[in-house]
Order: structure tokens, then C-alpha cells, then sequence
């Protein structure tokens, strides 16, 4: 009976492990093959019978920088994610420390509001804000990104940083309290020092979820002025010869090592930060 | 009196220093909270509330170029009998259901059996790495896959599952399914990596304590893991269903809603007919009724499972 048991035991771990490295292969194996479509000529990448073994060349890499103006798009991404993320932090902190600290009427309608606009489909508000910005003349300019980025980030953080003032303990504020200090002192010196984890949760998903973004920036930028890699990868095309796969697969790569840079950096708080804050992980 | 302050010094100091507070006027103070949450609102309704009303005005109007004919409900009644519509909404049921069932059914099987998993945690960056690609590029990634460079087609050839190769993006159903295939391998590392977390935050002591009763692993996870995991896995499926409905990038680069309009959704029919057709009266239409139900879905389910203060 025991060793029955025990036999069914390594048979489900076996099952198990197989599971699992069946999934981790999948998730592994593309990116691997994209990294070699990266790294090969473009004339071993669309073919009648795919080729698992090319070449070795840089040419995408010499290629992106000396065909495309990849330097605008970097900056124009780098200018308009950070930039977002100081406006939502500036925005989203002392909301979240009014949402999570004070009682008063509406708060509840306020934070889920704040919420709510999380929920809000890019394609509903796209083309008013394309008019909006073409009024004030900010079509094609990263401060349009940059504010719309602030915009569709502001909730999470929001929500991000409220998750976590709520863990500090209210005594502490009250003890600072009591020696005088005022209310944006406390938010100021010893809330925003005690969740910094939190900030930091929160503005690393607010910067990926940034690069990520799509339909904005292909609806406001229209040229190099504007182009961040996400779009910029989407003109990767060379007329007649079609999309030009490696110089794409590049560019994923240059974005992606940040990312799992940031990622890993936050690790433990991804979950908390993905559910704005109702995961405790 | 005296041996009270002492047993209380931060009382004391509050007497103390009283009238130094009260400096500040009770509106002031009243008014404080407000004053710390009303930039951010001020900033999220210019840039969401302002555009809504914006798309209702403009969607009884017919738009073109700058001129403007006030027509009523037209585009809503034109909009209710347009079957590219219909299928468009159709089209993101289908797919958005089917992907977000997809990958709810394969992260809850994966968490489970990871999550008490000591190697498989030391690992857990492995299944993460497809959601920190940028979405445009993951979309390249599987177009050149499943069609440019027909790799997907020579694998299951060399398998033996087929003997010729699949046109994957020309078939209504295998296109509908490649989308779905990107989707789900871009986000159930999304569902994922909450699960394991939510599961790994429950009390290891009530899983051992059933474990001592003589409960099996499976009763062990569907008895109490599973229902306790409930609201977690709520709230993870309602900010993948809102994205999920909002789907656009994957659209846009792999099919652009080929073969037929088999795959366009709805935000896919919004950027078409506003940005290709011009025909922003009637896009802004379609917008207001995606708007309609996502504030639907919002309402429904946000509200259940947030909590915005302390209770």
C-alpha cells in the first residue's frame, strides 16, 4: 500500500516537472528562435522552407543604426516614459496617501474613479484625444506621448501606492503628529521614505507598461519626431522586399534587456503591483 | 494630573502644542484630503472624461473633414444594422473569450503545481520572459511564425501532423486561432505569476494540517486552496478580460482584420473606420458603444473586488 503510494507520488512529480518544461520550452523556444531570426541576413529569414541553422551576422544591428534613426527612437521612448512616470508619481502620491489616510465624503467614489479609468479601451478615447492634441498642435511630439502615457498609467500607480501606505502602521504618522509635524511633513519625510518599495513597484510597471503602448503612439507620431521603439518597429518595412524581420528582432532585444532587467529588480512585488495592490506577494 | 502627563507623554505634548495646530482653519484642514487627490482626477478627467463626452458629441454628427452636419442618432441605427460591426463584436467575444479561457485554464494548472516548488520558484523568471517582450513585437514574432516564415507549418510537417503546410492566416478559423496563440503565450505569464503568488501568500499550516488528515494533494487544492484563492483569481481575470476586449496591437500587425473581417475587433473597427475610412462621426459612434460596455464590465466586477480604503 505505502510503496503504491509512493509510486504514484514520483509518478505525479514526473508528471509535474513534465508539465511544467513543457510550458518553460514553450515560452522559451520562440524567444530563442527570434534571437537567431536577430542575428542572421535577411536573406535566410523569409524562405519556402524555414532554415534552422544560418549564418552568423551583425547586419541588423549595423543596420538599425545606420538605415533607421534608432538614436531618435530611443530618446523620444526614454524622454516620454520617464517623464510620464515624474508626472504620475507627482500626481498619484499624495492621492494615494489622501485615498488611503483621510475619511472623508466621496472617497470611495474618488478611488474607484481614479480606478475606473484603468478599465477604459485605448480605441474609446483615441480619437478624441488625436483631436485634442491636434488643437494644441502636439501631433507628433513626444510631450503628447508623454502626457498620454502619465494618463493611462496614473490609475495603477495610484492604486500601487495606496496598496502599500496602507501597510504603515497609522501610529507611526500619529507619534510625528504629536511632535508638530504637519500633514504633507509626514507624507513627505516619513510616508514616502517607508513605501518606497512601493514607488519603485509602481513606476517599474508604469515604465513597461509604457514601452508597451501602441495605438496612441501610432495614432500621434507620424514621423522620427515622435517614433518610439514600439512603433518604430511597425515601419521596419523596405517597400518591395516586405518586413524587415531581423532589424525587428533587434530592436525587440534592445527594449526587452531593460525590461528583464527592471523585472528582476522588483521580482518579489511584481504580482502585488500587476493586481494594483490586492495581491499580497 | 502630573502623574497622568507622565504616564502619557505624547498626550502631554499634545496639550502642549494645541494651539499651534489649531493654527490651521477647520475648512483647512477639511479641505486637505480633497486638495491632495484633486490633481490627479483634475488630470484623469481632461484626459478620460473630457474625450467621452467629446465622442458622444461627435458621434451624432456626420464628419467630413472640417465639416460638421448635425444627423441625429443616424450613426447609431446605421451602426446597429452594419454587419462589419456585429462581426467585429462577435469577433471579440470569440477570441477574447477563447484566449482568456485558454490562459486561465493553463496559469491556474501551472501555479499549482509550481507554487510549493522550491526549484521551479528559483525558476520562475523562464515563464515570465514572453510578457516583458514589447506586444508589437511578440505580434512580429508569431507572424513570422505562423506565416512569413512558415515555421509553424514545417513543424508539425516534420511531426507528422500535417502534409502540407497550413495558410495560417488566410483560413478564418486558423487566423482567429493564431491571434489567440499570441495572445496566450504573450499573457498567461501575466495570470501566472499572480496565482503563484496568491497561492504561496495562503497559510502553508491549513494545507499541512489537511495533508496530517490524510487529504490528497488534488482534494487539498480544489477544497481549500482553490476557494480561498477566489477574489485573487477575480481580479487578475477582470484586468486581463478589460485588456483582452481592448485588443488591437496583435490585430493591427498580424491580420489588420483579414482574411474577410474575420478578426477584426472592435477597437480594430474604431481605428479603421476613424483613421483609414475618416468617417470620425461614425467611428466615435462605435466608441461610445465599446465605452458602454467596458463602464458595463467595470461596474460589474471592478467595485466587487477592489477596496479602496482601510476597513
Amino acid at each position: 500500500m505505502s510503496r503504491r503510494r509512493k509510486s504514484g507520488k514520483a509518478g505525479s512529480l514526473a508528471l509535474r516537472y513534465l508539465v511544467l518544461g513543457s510550458w518553460a520550452l514553450f515560452c522559451v523556444v520562440p524567444i530563442i528562435w527570434f534571437l537567431t531570426i536577430g542575428l542572421r541576413p535577411r536573406t535566410e529569414i523569409v524562405l519556402p522552407q524555414p532554415l534552422y541553422l544560418p549564418t552568423f551576422t551583425l547586419d541588423a544591428w549595423n543596420m538599425i543604426w545606420s538605415s533607421w534613426p534608432m538614436g531618435s527612437y530611443l530618446r523620444n521612448s526614454l524622454i516620454a516614459i520617464f517623464g510620464s512616470v515624474i508626472i504620475d508619481l507627482l500626481l498619484a502620491i499624495p492621492a494615494a496617501y489622501s485615498l488611503a489616510r483621510y475619511k472623508y465624503r466621496f472617497r470611495e467614489d474618488i478611488g474607484f474613479y481614479i480606478l475606473s479609468t484603468r478599465m477604459m479601451a485605448p480605441a474609446v478615447v483615441a480619437i478624441p484625444i488625436f483631436f485634442l492634441f491636434k488643437t494644441f498642435g502636439l501631433l507628433d511630439s513626444v510631450w503628447a506621448l508623454m502626457l498620454i502615457y502619465a494618463a493611462m498609467n496614473l490609475s495603477l500607480v495610484t492604486w500601487i501606492v495606496r496598496s502599500y501606505m496602507l501597510d504603515i502602521p497609522p501610529e507611526i504618522e500619529d507619534a510625528a503628529r504629536t511632535d508638530g509635524a504637519s500633514d504633507l511633513r509626514i507624507l513627505v519625510s516619513i510616508i514616502v521614505p517607508m513605501c518606497l518599495p512601493g514607488i519603485i513597484t509602481a513606476g517599474v510597471i508604469a515604465v513597461i507598461f509604457a514601452i508597451n503602448e501602441f495605438l496612441f503612439t501610432l495614432l500621434i507620431a507620424s514621423t522620427q519626431n515622435a517614433y518610439t521603439l514600439s512603433v518604430a518597429l511597425a515601419n521596419f518595412t523596405g517597400g518591395s522586399d516586405g518586413i524587415i524581420y531581423n532589424a525587428i528582432a533587434m530592436v525587440a532585444f534592445i527594449a526587452f534587456v531593460p525590461v528583464l532587467l527592471l523585472v528582476v529588480a522588483i521580482q518579489k512585488h511584481l504580482s502585488r503591483g500587476l493586481t494594483m495592490g490586492a495581491v499580497k506577494g | 494630573m502630573a502623574e497622568a502627563i507622565a504616564a502619557n507623554p505624547g498626550r502631554a505634548a499634545r496639550v502642549a502644542r494645541s494651539p499651534l495646530k489649531r493654527r490651521r482653519s477647520p475648512l483647512q484642514r477639511k479641505a486637505f484630503p480633497y486638495l491632495l487627490v484633486a490633481p490627479a482626477v483634475i488630470y484623469l478627467l481632461g484626459i478620460t472624461f473630457y474625450p467621452g463626452l467629446y465622442a458622444i458629441y461627435q458621434s451624432l454628427f456626420r464628419v467630413k473633414f472640417n465639416s460638421w452636419t448635425f444627423i441625429g442618432l443616424d450613426n447609431y441605427s446605421k451602426l446597429l444594422g452594419d454587419n462589419e460591426f456585429w462581426a467585429s463584436l462577435w469577433n471579440t467575444f470569440l477570441m477574447g473569450s477563447g484566449a482568456l479561457l485558454i490562459e486561465f485554464v493553463i496559469a491556474l494548472t501551472l501555479a499549482a503545481f509550481a507554487y510549493r516548488d522550491p526549484f521551479i520558484r528559483s525558476w520562475r523568471i523562464l515563464f515570465l520572459l514572453p510578457m516583458l517582450f514589447m506586444p508589437s513585437a511578440v505580434s512580429f514574432l508569431w507572424k513570422l511564425a505562423f506565416n512569413d516564415g512558415r515555421v509553424v507549418s514545417d513543424i508539425l510537417m516534420r511531426i507528422g501532423f500535417i502534409d502540407r503546410p497550413l495558410d495560417f492566416l488566410g483560413d478564418i478559423w486558423l487566423a482567429r486561432l493564431s491571434l489567440i496563440i499570441t495572445d496566450v503565450w504573450q499573457w498567461t505569464p501575466f495570470l501566472f505569476v499572480i496565482f503563484v503568488a496568491a497561492l504561496q501568500g495562503q497559510d502553508a499550516e491549513i494545507e499541512e494540517a489537511a495533508r496530517l488528515d490524510g487529504a490528497r494533494w488534488s482534494q487539498i487544492f480544489w477544497n481549500i486552496s482553490l476557494p480561498m484563492l477566489k477574489p485573487i483569481i477575480a481580479v487578475a481575470l477582470v484586468l486581463r478580460g478589460i485588456d483582452i476586449v481592448t485588443m488591437f496591437t496583435s490585430i493591427f500587425i498580424i491580420t489588420g482584420g483579414t482574411p474577410g473581417g474575420a478578426t477584426e475587433t472592435m477597437s480594430y473597427f474604431i481605428y479603421r473606420t476613424g483613421f483609414k475610412r475618416f468617417d470620425f462621426g461614425y467611428a466615435s459612434a462605435a466608441s461610445v458603444l465599446l465605452l458602454a460596455l467596458t463602464v458595463i464590465i467595470a461596474q460589474t466586477f471592478v467595485k466587487r473586488f477592489f477596496r479602496s480604503g482601510r476597513d
